[in-house]
């Protein structure tokens, strides 16, 4: 049950098997970090290694978002996989250039940007297996 | 000025008492005295020659001359002013008499004589005069009422008058009538309490009663079978306050509206006639009427016999004798006042001054003025009384009763009783806790909902209810359970029960909804009814839960919270004071400032350096550790002294950021800064800085200011390995450079840009030092974060 005033909805689906596309709706902040957070690391519990988040629905993000997303990142670069960031919205953009996160992190314009440069990726990675729904 | 003096020897005997001479009422009575005098020694001659009779004694009293000589003048004068000598005659009472009467004619001579219909105006002061004249003739009502329609009736074309005499139960005697048959009349000698007649109608205001016709009320009244659709006036007979009676008149033909002259004149007659009948004696037979009058002070020992508040009431007149107030005579010892002062306070004051609401709304004073005037008890149930305490109105519900005795009038009232009230309690209790209740019958499938109910649904009231098992349908899918467990409970295990769920409302709003019902069990022990109430718990619900959600918090943190603030608050405050003097060196000024957030546990990261490196280079920088707390305070102080510790070796910003970059991702708990790190030279007036997630510094310059460009760099902490773009900015004599932390900008509505057009704004008008430029940047910094702030100035000498 939500606590805050303004409550965050993380919703899931699977575009690839290894793929989780998580469309995230409001302030993307200290009181929600951690509910998103639970839903990244049940993914990756569920072995998904790349992590497509749509933030065309959150209009203020915190650095605590952006925490969340930077620790996701991390644990994916291990596995090796992949976060995307789709369609954040101006203020949200604004800080990830800022912060410089867009540097690292790619930053596409749609679902299907995202899952075509998931599919390039897998491919310089050369690992076949990994790739089988691709 | 008294004609009586010298046109006849007075006989005192036949004064009317109690009434004051100076009212109009009064000085009515007085003249009412003198013309009855003249008049009976008139009595045989016409009524015209009495008048100028009367007209001769003021001419004697007022010229000084015998009786002959003013009957000479009287003729005279009246030859000069063209008009008659008994016109003239009624013009000379009037001026002498200065009552009610010739207010009334004067009015009527001016009304007509503008219609240049002076003949007929005339001819109505004469009448009327004649009437009066004629009514003080009489020795009882009916001579009276004969005198009426003859002398000032039948010009109106009126055909038949009635003198009804009210008695204090109500009920209505004729005490003359003329122009109706015998044996009408006779048949109307009495007509009983609450039978409503024409004449009674005329008892409910104090302008009576005008009907165009007689058939369109659908009262019966006297004569009603000879004229049918005539008109009708009743109008009450009253003197001081008191009414004595109706006088009735009746048209042969259906009455248009009666211009103000004629209202008035029939207002006057009626009173003439409440003179008649206050002195008239109850027929012998007839009389219901009390004989012996208790007074006051009987009352008051009844009233305290009572065992509800009671209080006696006497009327009170103004000075021109009419009712104007009650004094409140007695109150008895069950009294309580509802504005709560002592009995003493309340004793001996006006109605309306102890209880100034009384002539609003709750009309209770027009309850006891008609009392007095009519006679007829006043009882009702549940009248609202409203006091005035303190200027605020409180209002209570009392039964209340008020009757006349003799002079008198005893008012009695009880204040709602317990249950009653406890059951407006329980309304009021349910509307304020948003409680609804309903009542299901099982058999019949009726519910009733009350309406706080059907607005705790979102529903209009004439909706139809939804019945309790379909309640799931109207809940969030995720309280089914709750739900169905609710009802098994009720209907199947036949158990009183609650259960607290959400309620998806049509208008999309989510209620969260406490049900509690009870089964209703018949004789044969069958489920006949449920019946409950449903509270909204919403606003209740969400602070349970956020209250829970801070204890769970609490007992976890609470021993060591306090000490671990403080202890980073100490921290923070050893390495970085809230402010500093400011750093000068040869052409240099560098200010800087801390503010910690408000709320302590939220004691942050930031942090600012300014220091003069080894090679003479100034090192500026401001950062951010994320995060709140202890760790972010002890990552803020490794990162700090590691740049101080780096920047020894010359390096530059983009280098010095690379390498804290490393420092920071290998700290444990992955924790992420923002910083930016600047190189000031001296001699070059030159800016090297780079940035890691930072907000670049702003140059204030010439009055405008604008961020420096945002040269690429990743914040701190985040990836093993990062490179930072470095940029040079060129300053000169006067540029203020600010270095800040997002604590300055940050705001929930609005984007950093927005933010930062506003700080920009701010710092465009630059104040003499650069003290008074940061401290102003921070009081009027629009930040709604509560987050803690760092502020780094320099300004060139």
């Amino acid at each position: 049950m939500p606590i805050a005033q303004n409550p965050l909805s993380v919703e899931v689906t699977l575009p690839r098997q290894d793929v989780a596309l998580l469309t995230v709706e409001g302030y993307l902040d200290v009181d929600t970090a951690t509910e998103f957070q639970h839903h990244l690391a049940n993914q990756l519990h569920h072995g998904r290694r790349h992590f497509l988040l749509d933030l065309s629905a959150v209009p203020f993000m915190d650095s605590s978002g952006m925490n969340i997303i930077l620790r996701v990142y991390q644990e994916a670069r291990e596995l090796p996989g992949s976060v995307h960031i789709i369609k954040p919205t101006p203020a949200v953009r604004r800080i990830l250039d800022l912060t410089g996160v867009s540097i690292t992190v790619p930053v596409s314009e749609s679902v299907e940007d995202a899952l075509a440069l998931v599919d390039g990726q897998g491919g310089a990675a050369g690992d076949p297996v990994e790739r089988q729904d691709g | 000025m008294s004609i009586s003096e010298h046109t006849h020897d007075g006989d005192p005997s036949t004064e009317i008492a109690n009434v004051p001479r100076e009212s109009p009422v009064g000085r009515l009575a007085a003249t009412v005295e003198r013309l009855s005098r003249e008049v009976s020694r008139a009595q045989a001659e016409a009524e015209g020659r009495a008048l100028i009779e009367l007209a001769k004694g003021i001419l004697v009293e007022r010229l000084g001359c015998g009786p002959a000589q003013a009957a000479r003048q009287l003729t005279e004068l009246a030859e000069q002013s063209q008009v008659t000598p008994l016109e003239f005659a009624v013009d000379v009472i009037n001026q002498a008499a200065r009552d009610r009467m010739s207010e009334v004619a004067e009015a009527f001579l001016a009304a007509t004589a503008a219609a240049a219909d002076e003949q007929a105006a005339e001819s109505a002061a004469v009448r009327l005069r004649a009437a009066e004249s004629g009514a003080l003739a009489a020795d009882d009502t009916q001579a009276v009422a004969d005198a009426l329609l003859q002398q000032a009736l039948l010009p109106l074309g009126a055909v038949a008058v009635a003198i009804w005499a009210a008695g204090s139960d109500g009920s209505l005697t004729l005490a003359g009538s003329a122009g109706f048959s015998p044996a009408e009349a006779a048949r109307w000698r009495y007509v009983p309490p609450d039978v409503a007649t024409v004449a009674r109608s005329g008892l409910t205001g104090p302008e009576g009663q005008w009907f165009m016709s007689l058939a369109d009320t659908g009262l019966p009244s006297v004569g009603r079978h000879q004229y049918p659709h005539g008109g009708r006036v009743a109008v009450p007979a009253g003197t001081g306050g008191r009414v004595h009676g109706v006088l009735e008149i009746a048209w042969p033909v259906p009455l248009a509206p009666q211009p103000p002259q004629v209202v008035r004149q029939v207002e006057a007659l009626a009173e003439l006639c409440a003179h008649t009948l206050e002195t008239r004696m109850p027929a012998p037979g007839a009389g219901l009427e009390p004989r012996v009058l208790p007074d006051a002070a009987e009352l008051m020992d009844l009233a305290d016999g009572l065992h509800d508040p009671a209080l006696v009431l006497v009327p009170h007149l103004d000075d021109s004798g009419n009712l104007a107030d009650f004094l409140i005579q007695h109150v008895n010892d069950r009294f309580l006042d509802p504005a709560g002062r002592p009995r003493a306070v309340v004793n001996g004051t006006l109605l309306l001054q102890a209880y100034p609401m009384a002539a609003g709304e709750s009309e209770l004073f027009q309850r006891v003025e008609r009392v007095y005037a009519t006679g007829e008890p006043f009882r009702a149930r549940r009248m609202n009384l409203t006091a005035l305490v303190d200027q605020v109105p409180l209002s209570a519900v009392a039964d209340i009763s008020i009757s006349r005795h003799g002079n008198a009038v005893l008012l009695i009232w009880r204040i709602e009783d317990e249950t009653a009230r406890l059951a407006s309690l329980l309304q009021h209790a349910q509307r304020l806790g948003r409680i609804g209740g309903f009542e299901e019958n099982l058999l019949t499938g009726e519910i009733t909902w009350n309406g706080q109910l059907f607005d705790l649904y979102g529903r209009p009231e004439t909706s139809t209810p939804v019945p309790l098992e379909q309640l799931p349908a109207h809940a969030h899918p995720d309280d089914a359970v709750t739900i169905g467990r609710f009802l098994r409970t009720v209907m199947h295990h036949r158990r009183p029960a609650s259960a607290a769920f959400r309620l998806a409302r049509p208008d999309g709003v989510t209620r969260h909804i406490r049900v509690v019902a009870e089964p209703v069990l018949d004789t044969d022990d069958r489920l006949l009814m449920v019946r409950g109430a449903c509270q909204d718990i919403s606003a209740q619900h969400w602070t349970e839960v956020a209250l829970a959600a801070t204890r769970d918090q609490l007992a976890h943190t609470e021993q060591q919270a306090s000490e671990r603030d403080r202890l980073t608050l100490q921290l923070q405050h050893a390495i970085m004071p809230p402010a500093q003097a400011p750093l000068k060196m040869d052409g240099l000024q560098v200010a800087v400032r801390y503010r910690p957030a408000e709320t302590e546990q939220l004691v942050g990261g930031d942090w600012y350096d300014a220091v003069v490196l080894p090679n003479r280079l100034v090192l500026l920088c401001v950062g951010d550790v994320a995060g709140h707390g202890i760790e972010a305070a002890t990552t803020m102080v490794v990162l700090r002294n590691a740049l101080r510790g780096l920047a020894v070796t010359g390096a530059g910003p983009g280098q010095l950021l690379s390498w804290l970059n490393i420092v920071a991702h290998h700290l444990t708990g992955g924790v992420t800064a923002t910083a930016v790190c600047g190189l000031y030279d001296p001699s070059r007036r030159t800016l090297r800085w780079a940035r890691a997630g930072h907000l670049p510094p702003v140059l204030v310059r010439d009055g405008s200011a604008a961020p420096l460009p945002l040269v690429k760099g990743i914040l701190l902490g985040a990836v093993p390995e990062a490179r930072y773009e470095e940029a040079e900015t060129q300053l000169a004599a006067e540029d203020t450079l600010l270095m800040y932390t997002d604590g300055l900008v940050e705001r929930r509505d609005r984007s950093v840009e927005e933010s930062l057009t506003q700080l920009l704004t701010t710092v465009r008008t630059a104040p003499t030092t650069l003290d008074q430029q940061l401290d102003r940047l921070l009081t009027y910094s629009r930040s709604d974060t509560d987050d803690d702030t760092c502020l780094v100035g320099v300004r060139l000498g």
